[in-house]
């Protein structure tokens, strides 16, 4: 089973937290406040310690030293940054990480989670396949009623896999033209169908270019007839009428 | 569009065919313009008559055509002192496609014309008894002359066969637009030539009129012909007498020596078919026979009204004619009237038009359309990799400027790697990147592809490929040549790999070149 598949953080992004009501907050110290009061500030933003020690003058021992404390507390938390992970940030834990930080719903721990987004996509293929020719409602619809995900997807977030895998020419943006496969589906309504006639995925159709080796050679720009690089020298050549 | 590889690769198809001599002649025309004998002389460097026997083969093929300007200043005397070589590029590049063309001829008509058509290709023209004398002397049982005029006739109503254009046409100089703003002259005078260019007009005056072009006259009828042509004059527009004239300096030559009435294939016709045939097969692709059936029935039946191989939307017919051509051939009879008209929305004509009266017309140009972006989407893929070929769709699709992270987050690309892959592409000129600063260290990167310019290096990128291919393929044979020649022959297997290898690289490059076509002609 995909590792996305039980998993439901993420998927709803800012969600706020009741502060403990025995708050720890009066045991402090100077530093503490002000580094909690300044993380706290940047709501779900985050901040990064070098950015607090900037704002703060806080010497880095005190800092480091406060920060732990502050997490041993549950007053803040670190979180990874999709931008920049190897740069520490810390968001109080009242606040869950912004999209921008976390990347949204497709990220885990900072990473694309392309495991679970290639799942889904699959999975969407298949639908689309097996019905010929789909609305985005229909889709997400089957998804619901097939109970494969224990997570809630949004009509946005099917729309998003849905795109990539119209970019990924699996399958074809249609409008309904209200006639013949498109009956039950209103004119002028976005659908999508496989992109292949027969129903068979296929891969896309290499071109004439890309299916010798200039086509696809990275040294095309430094190859002349006489030069170092050339046709009647060339490796690619030899690996490619050496069958 | 004579890219730099496209100049190259039209140098090495006239080396091939007729050597270093005239491929200099003819290199210096394509990479300099038109040219004056003299200055032919100059630039090349090689004596007068070796000069004139080059210009002479290329004019015998094709390759270039001949023109003056008319002088305005009354400069009345010594036209020939002016006469200018055009390198015709498009034309030097049919040479690797005359096979596509033997191939249309055999298929459409018949063998006699497929050999009229060879000798046309080999010898670049030819009169009537010129064709007579080469299917005489190829066939051992003799051939009669009205078969070859049979032949010729057949080819002519096709299309396949023109008449050749006038040698030396008067072509008006460039008109200067006359700007108020000095500074500013000179730019839009260029422009305004741009918009013709100096080859399309010395073709438009060089081409036979109309109604002469595709019909075989003998020289009573064609006097015949000259009397109504008078009868007409005091209507004729300025463009008609140009043409006229440059046609009674044809008939001065045909009384000087008799039947001299040139032929020679007509490319624009051929390219016509690829083109079509072009279109047929990408619909194949994607749409159902149906589509195919509506769509090959209606090029058949409106080909002959396309004014120019670009053309962009299909000739219209109503759906009545339409209907008709498509059960004229047997694997359309079993479509209704309803299936056409279903065909017809899949080909994208409106689904509005209801009435059988109604005239349909088939956007060709979005078919072309979609095929180049096809061909450029396999080149990156396979290039750069799925995750570019995500990026790069999106943004052909977009057409305008998107930033790093929307292009991440719409493919699905991580954030660290997709700088790099666009980076990459930009490097290589296959997307175009625009720098936006917001404050003095933050800065994010827009990127778009830009198809115009793209389309060309691409077109670029292909000729310098099919320069390589032809190149390997001629290294191939000398190698072939000089195992078979000494002691040591070739074993059995290693002359089948030779001759396989052979066969790929020749296919490969007619593959390609219909790649060629489909960015350069279509
Ligand atoms: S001949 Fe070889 S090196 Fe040159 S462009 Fe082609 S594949 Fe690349």
């Amino acid at each position: 089973m995909s590792a996305g598949m039980n998993r439901s953080q993420g998927l709803s992004s800012l969600k706020r937290k009741q502060p403990d009501s025995k708050s720890p907050i009066e045991s402090l110290t100077e530093h503490e406040r002000i580094l909690y009061n300044l993380i706290r500030s940047k709501q779900d933003m985050a901040i990064w310690t070098r950015d607090m020690k900037r704002e703060t003058n806080i010497p880095d021992n005190v800092l480091n030293k406060s920060l732990k404390s502050l997490q041993a507390k549950k007053l803040i938390k670190e979180v990874v940054t999709i931008q920049n992970k190897g740069r520490k940030h810390y968001i109080a834990t009242e606040f869950e990480p912004s999209k921008e930080i976390t990347g949204g719903a497709w990220y885990v721990e900072g990473s694309l989670d392309t495991e679970f987004i290639n799942f889904l996509k699959k999975h969407c293929v298949k639908i689309i396949y097996e019905q010929k020719i789909v609305t985005l409602e229909e889709i997400l619809d089957t998804i619901r009623r097939s109970r494969a995900f224990n997570v809630e997807f949004t009509t946005q977030q099917i729309e998003e896999i849905v795109n990539a895998l119209v970019l990924d020419n699996e399958i074809l943006e249609v409008k309904s033209t209200g006639m013949g496969e498109f009956n039950s589906i209103p004119i002028g309504k976005v659908c999508y169908r496989c992109a292949s006639k027969a129903g068979l995925k296929a891969e896309p159709k290499i071109g004439a270019m890309a299916s010798i080796p200039c086509g696809v050679c990275p040294q095309i720009s430094l190859c002349t007839p006489d030069g170092i690089i050339s046709p009647t020298t060339c490796v690619y050549y030899t690996k490619w009428l050496d069958f | 569009m004579a890219t730099p590889y496209g100049i190259k690769l039209a140098v090495h198809l006239i080396t091939n065919h007729f050597g270093n001599l005239v491929a200099k002649v003819c290199e210096n025309l394509l990479r300099r313009g038109p040219l004056t004998l003299q200055q032919v002389i100059r630039y090349t460097e090689l004596t007068p008559q070796q000069v004139k026997n080059s210009l002479l083969i290329l004019i015998q093929h094709n390759c270039i055509q001949a023109f003056s300007f008319e002088s305005q200043g009354g400069f009345g005397d010594g036209p020939k002192a002016n006469t200018q070589y055009l390198a015709l590029f498009g034309n030097i590049l049919h040479r690797m496609r005359f096979p596509k063309f033997l191939e249309i001829v055999s298929r459409e008509l018949d063998q006699e014309c497929k050999e009229l058509l060879e000798g046309l290709l080999q010898n670049g023209r030819l009169t009537l008894v010129q064709m007579v004398e080469r299917a005489k002397s190829k066939r051992k049982d003799g051939c009669r002359e009205d078969v070859v005029q049979e032949g010729l006739t057949k080819l002519l109503a096709a299309h396949f066969v023109e008449r050749c254009p006038a040698p030396e046409p008067l072509v008006p100089e460039p008109v200067k637009v006359e700007t108020t703003s000095k500074k500013r002259g000179a730019k839009s005078a260029k422009i305004n030539e741009e918009s013709e260019t100096i080859e399309q007009r010395v073709l438009a005056a060089a081409g036979p009129m109309e109604a002469q072009r595709f019909s075989m006259i003998t020289n009573t009828e064609f006097d015949v012909n000259g009397e109504t042509s008078t009868d007409d004059s005091p209507s004729l527009i300025v463009g008609e007498k140009r043409k006229r004239d440059s046609l009674e300096l044809d008939r001065e030559s045909t009384a000087e020596e008799g039947e001299v009435v040139l032929w020679r294939a007509n490319f624009e016709e051929f390219l016509r078919r690829l083109r079509h045939m072009a279109c047929i097969e990408n619909v194949r692709a994607s749409l159902d026979d149906g589509a195919v059936k509506v769509l090959k029935a209606k090029l058949d039946a409106t080909r002959g009204l396309e004014k120019k191989v670009k053309t962009e939307k299909s000739v219209p017919l109503s759906l009545d004619n339409i209907f008709e051509e498509v059960i004229k051939s047997e694997e359309g009879r079993v479509m209704t009237l309803d299936d056409v008209r279903a065909s017809l929305v899949q080909l994208g004509c409106p689904a509005s038009a209801r009435g059988t009266a109604d005239s349909y017309s088939i956007d060709l140009k979005k078919i072309i359309e979609s095929a180049q972006n096809d061909e450029v989407e396999s080149i990156v893929l396979k290039r750069y990799g799925r995750d570019a070929y995500r990026i790069f769709r999106l943004l052909s699709k977009n057409g305008r400027l998107v930033e790093t992270d929307k292009i991440s987050d719409t493919t699905f690309v991580e954030k660290k790697d997709a700088p790099k892959i666009l980076y990459k592409m930009w490097k290589d000129e296959y997307l175009h990147m625009e720098k936006l600063v917001l404050a003095p260290n933050r800065n994010i990167l827009l990127w778009k592809v830009n198809k115009r310019p793209l389309w060309e290096h691409v077109l670029d990128e292909m000729f310098h490929a099919a320069l390589n291919l032809s190149l390997r393929a001629a290294y191939e044979w000398d190698k072939e040549k000089e195992v078979i020649n000494p002691l040591e022959a070739m074993t059995k297997e290693e002359r089948q790999k030779q001759k396989n290898i052979r066969i790929l690289l020749d296919s490969s490059l007619l593959k390609l070149d219909d790649a060629i076509m489909l960015f350069h002609n279509f």
